[in-house]
Order: structure tokens, then sequence, then C-alpha cells
């Protein structure tokens, strides 16, 4: 960790009085890309600071820049230091006081946000997010009126602001106005279709309204992606980042959100930016699978092996790729290195046993599935042993084995499993396949 | 992630004893947790403590990658045994009543050789055995663990997403001294999660023992007892596995009480900072809301990442309290700029139950060892000097266990109730309705889990404020039955046998 430098000092005391020293993060752990990038914008800082004709505006605007670039990276406390400097220098700057209110919602700062962004919908009434942010603050200190009071004014504002309805829509939620929920709800989703997590809210509210058909039709598309408000300052932010671990995070998002192109694209910026990323790789592969480009999927899980013969996810995606082109044997190949590489991945032991059978080798699947049964207990698993045994022509066997399972799928009023076992027996007994 | 520890009094001599798990240190070639977990033997002698290690002597051998501890009579004979969860095989020791343990992991059939948290002893068939849940974290291996990253693009610990869930356990007794594996049958494996947190409680108040998983990233789960054998996940429309948000949360430590004293228990969660911790109140029938904004709880939950957790009445005033221990799980930049070596040192927080539903921090009154900064997991609750108040006992990651005895709460009056079986086993399970007078009635009930990866006090201890006189204690037992005790004495602790 470096100080503060001692020529900024001098400097403030001869050019710029009110600035406040501040403090050089430490980056030798981060990504080269990343470390570069802010290394750059130091620069810019520095000699903006060193640079006697530099205006307040324009020194103000480089501590500010510094912020955000520190701020996109998730460096908080330079960030603040380098906005509250950016603020002293131009107070009537909204960005980075808003900026700044936003740390300090972070970091749980509640009076701090509460008073700058009341600073921010003064200086710029326009803000949409600063009123919604300070919705969403009285919300959780369950201040319900000055939340409601706040959302409304972001309606006023922007009438098709999903975050503001969604906002309004908790406030009545947690007063128990379940329809008057259910109708903020209802616009927010109109306005957001995306953002599936607002199916978890009206169901609640259904549930409140006691009609659980319509929750339960809710819950069951319902999702991981949230509202979120208009804000260009924060979007800006995440603009501002390069480096293949922020495109992953992207990506990753956008698949949750099942947004695979997007999602592919993030990933290919992250391989750009980081050839040898084993995760951007096989994060390709899994975006691409969704878009039916299996061809291209293979080739990433497969490029991500050759850079990581250990990366159990490659070869499992992988392997389940080739067994659905019915390339088993190839597909048993990866799933024994799944089964080396981490031993106790039941699941992928499950499948090899599959594939072990669809490729006709019976006696290798025999014996993973009795290992696997006597391990876990589990029917499916005994299932597979009445497979193999069946496969390997041993049908009074397989019958006899099917029997007992079926016996104990009885006893634990598993019937769904009954079903199945019951069939795989009729073929056992006549000796089919 | 690790390590708990369990308070047990395993020489029934009327004093909890400690048994403290170690993890250690992770990496190729390195030989986790060589220094293994203690046992220390309580010799309380006038409210005075003293604690000898008897880790020797009781042939205890717990050296592997420790996570937690459970403790039940899993044979009925009156001593209470010890389940270990490790990252890797677990361990049943069954106390055999002359100061030693049995390994009699292989001999029951009760282990889990994959990376077991949380357990919890329950008798879920009302047979009068207690059963065993076994929750799950991971699939990991040193040789599968990818590199991570934190926001920054420095390296930093893995979620748990990177892995694979698991899948729990489910262990039926079968009281012959082994156990079975159920956990199909009963049908728990029909959803996965990154399990840390477990509690078996009647949720839903219809007799039976229901269970609810705190997962880390994924949703949680509330097992509802279908009273054959078999459970179903209901938490979703409960509306019990997801904050108000809809948003899965970084579950770990976990208890149920009944904080707002309406008769049935409501479930806290503790989560990553920039999450709260989250307070589900149960309006009745295993129904819940969301209601931690509402409770106080939402904004000093943000600050730090909690783990260990109870309800609990520090101050004997009739109300459920909350402790919440915290420790990050990411490395903290204040600390790391600080040059702090181990930057993920958080305070403590506990939390005054005012009465109308809401909670306050009360950092003053917790006393100095609320403002260390350090990496606390777990946390195991018991009245250890038995002068009639919960104390607390925190371990913490990289530093020394605290026993932090509790000074208020025994300047209220209590009353102290060990509910057991014929066998003198602890009814784990067991409901305690303590009326007060009519209309005041004061509901909780016989458990050692809760919190996280720890063991708790299995007896009852219920503030009562200024009251010195108890109407009845009605004791629903684990079978169904249910008897009244009139007039139980008052500061003191009182047997009460099936």
């Amino acid at each position: 960790m470096k100080p503060a430098l001692c020529f900024f000092c001098l400097l403030c005391v001869s050019v710029i009085c009110t600035a406040q020293a501040i403090t050089w993060p430490d980056l030798s752990q981060l990504e080269p890309d990343v470390r570069d990038q802010i290394k750059s914008q130091q620069d810019i800082l520095i000699s903006t600071i060193k640079d006697t004709q530099s205006t307040t505006a324009k020194l103000s605007a480089a501590y500010g820049a510094m912020g955000e670039i520190y701020h996109a990276y998730s460096l908080t406390a330079p960030a603040r230091e380098c906005y509250l400097n950016a603020n002293t220098l131009a107070p009537k700057d909204f960005r980075w006081i808003y900026l700044l209110a936003k740390l300090d919602q972070l970091e749980g700062r509640v009076e701090d946000a509460i008073r700058r962004y009341r600073t921010v919908t003064s200086l710029q009434p326009e803000l949409v997010a600063a009123f919604v942010n300070l919705g969403n603050i009285y919300l959780e200190l369950d201040r319900l009126e000055d939340a409601r009071a706040n959302y409304a004014t972001a309606l006023q504002k922007d009438a098709n602001s999903p975050a503001a309805h969604y906002g309004l829509g908790q406030v009545a939620l947690s007063q128990r106005e379940y329809a008057e929920a259910v109708d903020h709800f209802e616009k927010a989703l109109t306005l957001a279709p995306d953002a599936n997590r607002i199916h978890y809210a009206l169901a609640m509210a259904y549930r409140g309204l006691r009609n659980p058909e319509k929750a339960k039709l809710h819950l069951a598309q319902q999702g991981p992606v949230g509202v979120r408000v208009a804000d260009p300052l924060m979007d800006r932010l995440v603009q501002l980042v390069e480096g293949a671990r922020v495109h992953l995070i992207r990506g990753k998002l956008a698949l949750e959100a099942k947004r695979y192109e997007e999602a592919a694209a993030e990933f290919r910026k992250a391989i750009e930016a980081r050839p040898d990323s084993v995760p951007a790789h096989v994060n390709l592969g899994a975006a691409l699978t969704q878009l039916r480009d299996l061809k291209g999927a293979a080739e990433e899980f497969s490029k991500a092996i050759a850079i990581d013969p250990n990366n159990a996810n490659a070869h499992y995606n992988l392997a389940v790729l080739l067994a659905n082109e019915k390339q088993h044997q190839q597909a048993i190949v990866h799933l024994q290195a799944v089964s080396r590489i981490n031993p106790t991945d039941v699941g992928a032991q499950v499948f090899l046993a599959q594939q072990l059978l669809h490729a006709k080798r019976p006696d290798e699947a025999l014996k993973l599935a009795q290992s696997l049964y006597s391990t876990t207990r589990s029917l499916q698993h005994g299932a597979l042993v009445g497979s193999a045994l069946a496969e390997l022509g041993r049908c009074g066997e397989a019958a006899e084995w099917q029997r007992k399972l079926i016996a104990r799928a009885v006893e634990e009023h598993n019937d769904e499993l009954q079903v199945k076992l019951t069939t795989d027996l009729q073929r056992y007994e006549s000796c089919r396949p | 992630m690790g390590a708990g520890a369990a308070l047990f009094d395993y020489d029934n001599d009327g004093d909890l004893d400690v048994f403290l798990v170690q993890s250690g240190t992770l990496e190729p070639g390195s030989k986790p947790g060589a220094s293994g977990g203690r046992l220390f033997r309580n010799d309380l002698e006038k409210q005075k403590l003293r604690f000898t290690d008897v880790t020797e002597k009781s042939r205890i051998l717990a050296n592997r990658y420790g996570m937690g501890a459970a403790v039940g009579d899993i044979n009925n004979d009156g001593w209470p045994d010890l389940y270990l969860t490790n990252l890797g095989s677990n361990q049943m020791y069954l106390n055999k009543g002359d100061g030693t343990f049995e390994d009699v992991t292989k001999s029951t059939a009760s282990d889990d050789p994959r990376w077991s948290t949380a357990a919890s002893f329950f008798d879920y068939d009302r047979d009068g055995w207690l059963d065993l849940l076994v929750v799950n974290y991971a699939e990991f291996s040193v040789t599968n663990s990818p590199n991570c990253y934190a926001p920054t693009s420095a390296r930093d610990y893995c979620t748990p997403r990177v892995f694979r869930a698991p899948g729990n356990r489910l262990f039926h007794n079968r009281r012959d001294g082994t156990f079975e594996d159920v956990t199909t049958a009963a049908g728990v494996d029909k959803e996965f999660g990154h399990g840390l947190g477990a509690i078996a409680a009647d949720f839903d108040d219809d007799g039976w023992i229901d269970i609810y998983i705190a997962n880390d990233g994924d949703p949680n789960q509330l097992w509802i007892n279908q009273k054959n054998s078999t459970f179903k996940n209901d938490a979703l429309l409960a509306g019990a596995a997801v904050n108000r948000d809809g948003k899965t949360e970084a579950g770990m430590g976990v208890d149920a009480g009944d904080f707002d004293a309406s008769g049935t228990d409501d479930i806290f969660v503790t989560h990553l900072m920039e999450e709260t911790n989250t307070l589900f109140t149960n309006v009745g029938a295993a129904v819940f809301e969301d209601r931690t904004r509402e409770a106080g709880l939402g904004m000093p939950g943000r600050r730090f990442t909690g783990f260990g957790t109870l309800f609990f009445d520090y101050d004997n005033d009739g109300w459920l309290d909350l402790l919440v221990v915290n420790g990050a799980v990411q490395l903290l930049p204040e600390l790391i700029r600080k040059g702090d070596p181990f930057p993920l040192g958080q305070p403590n927080q506990l939390f005054r139950n005012t009465g109308n539903g809401r909670f306050v921090e009360v950092v003053e009154q917790a006393g100095p060892s609320f403002q260390l900064l350090e990496v606390s997991r777990g946390a195991a609750f018991a009245d250890v000097d038995n002068d009639g108040d919960t104390d607390v006992l925190v371990t913490n990651n990289n530093g020394p266990a605290r026993l932090l005895l509790n000074q208020l709460g025994s300047r209220n009056h209590w009353l102290g109730l060990r509910i057991v079986g014929k066998n003198r086993r602890d009814m784990l399970g067991a409901g305690v309705d303590v009326v007060i007078r009519k209309n005041q009635i004061l509901r909780r009930r016989v458990r050692a889990d809760g919190s996280y990866l720890s063991s708790n006090d299995p007896r009852v201890l219920v503030g009562l404020g200024s009251t010195t006189q108890v109407e009845a204690v009605r004791v629903r037992w684990p079978d169904g039955n249910l008897t009244e005790f009139k007039a139980p004495p008052v500061d003191r602790y009182t047997t009460i046998k099936q």
C-alpha cells in the first residue's frame, strides 16, 4: 500500500487548497488489463494535478473520472476519496454527490446516503434514479410513507418507471394491501417483462389475496432477474469496465436471464481479453449450447480442456453434447475424466453408467452401478444395476433384482419409480432388450 | 467455512462441557485438521468455571477437516452422543457413559463422505428414537478448485455456485444401533442446495417435526413432515425460500423461535454482507412473511456476513432476542488497506427484542467483545455456569474461541427445564408452553440444533422478567402426547420426565 504522494500534498497547498490527499491502492493483485486501465487514469490525474494551468473544473473532472474507474472495480475506499475531492472542487456537480450516495448506500451509511440523494434531487430533479434509490432506502428502514412519496415522485418524472411501480408494490405488500400490490407489480412486469423476480412478489401478493392458484402460476415463472432503475451514472461505470473477469460476470448474468446471444458476446469479449480463460470458454460453450450451435459449443469445451485438462465442468458438458450425438464412447472418456477429477460426483457416475450401457459395455456399467448402489442405496441407482444385468443377458437375475427394488419402492411410497421399475421388469421377464 | 462447537453434558454431571471443532488449512498436500477437535470437561464448582482438556481420555479422534457438531442420544441410554461433520467422511461417536466415546460411524452406517455441514437429531416418525439429518454443502475437492476473482479482478474465495450442490441425507434410526439411509424414500432428495444451516421444528404446528434448511445461494427448503415418513418441500409458496424481493440469499446460520409470542416458530437466517439477515415470520400453519425490515433487522445485517445465530432471551425479560456472529468470506478492502494479514474480521451483533415485533441493536450493553473484529463462525448457546441465563461460545477462524458469560440475565427471574424421556434422554423436539397466567403463554421447544454448525444446550431456559410464579408447564412430547405440570419452581432447573 503506497501512502499519498508527497508532491500532491505540496500542490494541495499551492494550487488547490480544498482537495484532500488521496491514497493509491495496491494494484499488484489485479488482472493486467485492469491494472493498466487504472494506472493510465492515475497518470492522467497526476498530470492534471501537476499542471499549474489546470482549472478547478478540470481537476474536479479528473478526480471524478478516477473515482469512477475505482468504483467500477469495487475499489470503494479510493473511489470515495476521489469523489469527495471532485465534489469539493465542483460542489454543484450532482454526479459526484450521486456516486458518493451510491457508495454510502452500499456500505450501509444510511443517513449520509439520504442526505446526498436529497441534494442530488435538488440539483438534478429529473434524475429518476435518485428518487427510486431514496425510496428503496426508506423502504428498507420501514419508513413506508417516505418510501411511497419518493416512488410517487419518480413516477411523476417517468410514468413508465418499472422500479418505481415495483417499489410502490413493495410498500403495499408491507402494509398487506395486496390488491394494490398486485396492481403495481403487474404494471412493473408489463414495463419490464424480463424482470422475472417480479413474479415472486406477485405470488406473495396473490397468496395474501387467498388466490393460491394465481400465486402458484407466478411462482412457476419467477426467476433471478430483478427490476432495474434507469441509472445513466451507474450504467456509465459498467461501460468503463474492461478485462476478462468483468465480461465473464456480465455474460453469466445474461446467461441466467436467458439472453444467450448477449451472453455469448460477453464471453467472446472475455476470451479476447484473456484467451486462456477456462471459465470463459466453458461458459461460451454453455451459451452456444443454448443457441443450438453444438459444434461451436463442443469446440469451446475442447479448448477449455486443452488449457486445463482437470476442468470437470468442461468434460461433463462435452460429454453431454457427445451423448446427445450418440457418440457414447467419446462421452465415456470425458465422464471418466470427471470421475477421476471429482470422485464424489455421483451425478457424473450415474451418467457414465448410462453411457456405458449405451456403448454396449454392460460389464463395466454393472460394476459401476453396483458400486454406486452400495454407496447411495438409491433406487434409481439400483435400477441401473437391473439394466446392466439385463444387458448382459442375465435376465433372471435382473428380474429378481428388480422385484426387490419394486418392493422397496412400494414400501417407500415412491409411486413414480415403482411404475418405471415395473415396466422394466416386464422387459427383463421376457428378456427383451 | 467452519467450524462450529458443541455445548453438551457428556458426563451427565449437570453442567455443559465443550467440544470445539477444528478445520485447518486446505491446500494441496496439506494435512487438514491436523490439530484436531478438542473436548473440554466443565468442572463447574459453585458457579466457578474451570475446563479440563479431556480429548485423549475421551478417545475422540477428530483429526479431519472438521465442520460441525450435533448432539443426540442415539441409543436411548441417557448419554448424549456426538456426530461430527467433516469435509469428507463424518464421525459418529457413541458416549459409553464412562467418560469415553467409541467411533461407531461404520457400525451405525451413519457416514456421509461428502462435504457435510449442519446436522440435526430429531424424531421424525415419532417412534421414540432420534433420526439424523445431514446437510451437505458442495461437490468440492482440492483438485477441482478453480480460480475465482473478486470484483476488483484480484484472486479471491469462490462462491458455492462454482460447485455442484450434492444433496442432503436423512438417516432413520433402526433402534438396533444402526441407521438406514432413507433420503430417497423420505423424498428429501428431490431438491438440491448448497446447505449450511438446518433446524428441525414443528412449523405447521401439527405435532410432527418439519425441517428447514438454509442454503448458500440457493432457495432455502422447508420440508413439511407428511406424517408418513416422507417430507415435501413447500418453502417457495410458504414464503420462506427466498427474501421478499424474490432473491435467493447466502444462507449460513439459521434458527427458529417464537420471537413475537404468537404461538408459532419464526425463522431467522444469516447471510452475506450487502444482503439482509432475514426474518421469516410464521403467520400460522407454516405460512411465512419476510418481515425483516419491519423488525428493524434489515440495515444492520447489510454491513456484515452473519454465521452463528440464535433466538435466546439474554436479559430474561420473556422476549427472544437475537445474537449474530459475523466474519466476512471475501477479503475486505478496508482491512487489506490497513495491512491486516487475515482481512475478514467483523464485529458480532446483539439485538434486543423490544416486544413489539422489533429488534434494536445493543452494542453498548453487549460488552467489549462485541467491539472485536474477528472472523466468527459458530456460536453455541447454553447456561454454562448454571446461573439461570444463556451464555454463548463463539468460534473464530484463525483465532481463539470465546466464551461470553452472560452477566445480565440472572437479574431477572427464570424457569429452567430439562425435559427428558423414560431413559433420561433429552426429548429433542418436545414443545414446551410456559403458562405464566391465562393468555400469557411462552412457547419454547427442546432442541440442540440451530445456529451454525453448532449444538446447543438442550435445556429450556425461559426468562420471566419480574414474574415470580408460573401457573403451569405444558409439554407436547414428540410422540404427540401432552402433559401438564402445575406450578414449577422458578429460578432453578427442574427435570420433567415423560
